[in-house]
């Protein structure tokens, strides 16, 4: 009977035996944030309407296998996707996305990752639905076809 | 001489790795206690199956880093705890808390008492 107990409780938890992601917190961004090429990014432009945040970088081997979905998503859907280029060198992120093609609006330049960090964002790729400032959706790993169906499909 | 100039540079190239040690260097020692306690009981969001101190993942060393800047601006221990867990959910804390599931932890030791109980009193009968 005490073993019972004891495995039950041990079960009992209701926790997620995950990372839990970041939906239903708010973007709160509290650094000046730069595009690629230096220009100032209001934060204002983040949280007005829908906007989908693709964490890269140019040495992250999964994002240039998602790279060609997050292209195909922009051409045949309204979507304002912008990119937060982790921890990456100005140099070789320019390089990757002048062979790759470029689906972003505008890459936010994260060399030290703080930005990400306080973010929640545990490495690349991850993508953020951000509406009205608010995170409604977030994937840790890969976007594709399966996942933007589950995850992101119901808000476009 | 030149020889012993040459070994007295080998050895204090070994040296270097100890004075590297010291990454952390605005935090006094009873802080970086603190980061070392901390960092042992934070699981690495990425590779989830050591804690940061233990990880060589990016995301290990900017936590590392964010504990330090945090305990160097004053953050208590609970404080630091409850933010990380606030970011990344539950599971990243190892530490583990008694009042969250007393089941857990009082039913082993009720079983240790009950079977010396029941030793005891066996072997005591039978000595008789």
């Amino acid at each position: 009977m005490m073993l019972s107990i004891f495995s039950l409780s041990l079960v009992q938890t209701d926790e997620l035996q995950t990372i839990k992601t970041q939906e239903g917190k708010k973007l709160i961004i509290s650094e000046k944030i730069y595009d690629l090429d230096g220009n100032i990014i209001p934060f204002k432009s983040l949280t007005e309407g829908k906007v989908l945040l693709n964490v890269w970088a140019s040495w992250c081997i999964t994002c240039l296998v998602e790279h060609p979905f997050l292209k195909s998503i922009t051409e045949s859907k309204d979507v304002k996707l912008i990119g937060i280029n982790y921890k990456d060198q100005n140099f070789n992120a320019m390089n990757y996305l002048d062979k790759n093609g470029d689906p972003y609006e505008y890459s936010i330049f994260d060399l030290s990752g703080d930005i990400s960090l306080k973010l929640g964002v545990t490495g690349a790729p991850e993508t953020f639905l951000v509406i009205d400032g608010e995170i409604v959706s977030h994937r840790i790993g890969e976007v594709n076809l399966e996942v933007w169906n589950e995850k992101f499909a119901p808000y476009f | 001489m030149k020889n012993l100039l040459h070994i007295f540079k080998i050895f204090f190239i070994f040296t270097l790795p100890i004075a590297a040690d010291n990454l952390y260097e605005n935090l006094n020692a009873d802080q970086l206690k603190r980061l070392d306690y901390l960092s042992e009981n934070i699981r690495c969001p990425k590779c989830s199956y050591g804690n940061i101190n233990s990880s060589n993942a990016p995301i290990s060393k900017d936590l590392k880093q964010e504990i330090a800047d945090l305990i160097g601006e004053g953050y208590t221990d609970d404080e630091i705890f409850n933010l990380m867990e606030e970011r990344y959910g539950n599971y990243v804390i190892l530490k583990t808390d008694i009042n969250e599931n007393k089941t857990l932890f009082l039913i082993p030791l009720m079983v240790l008492l009950i079977s010396i109980l029941l030793v005891t009193t066996y072997t005591i009968k039978r000595s008789k």
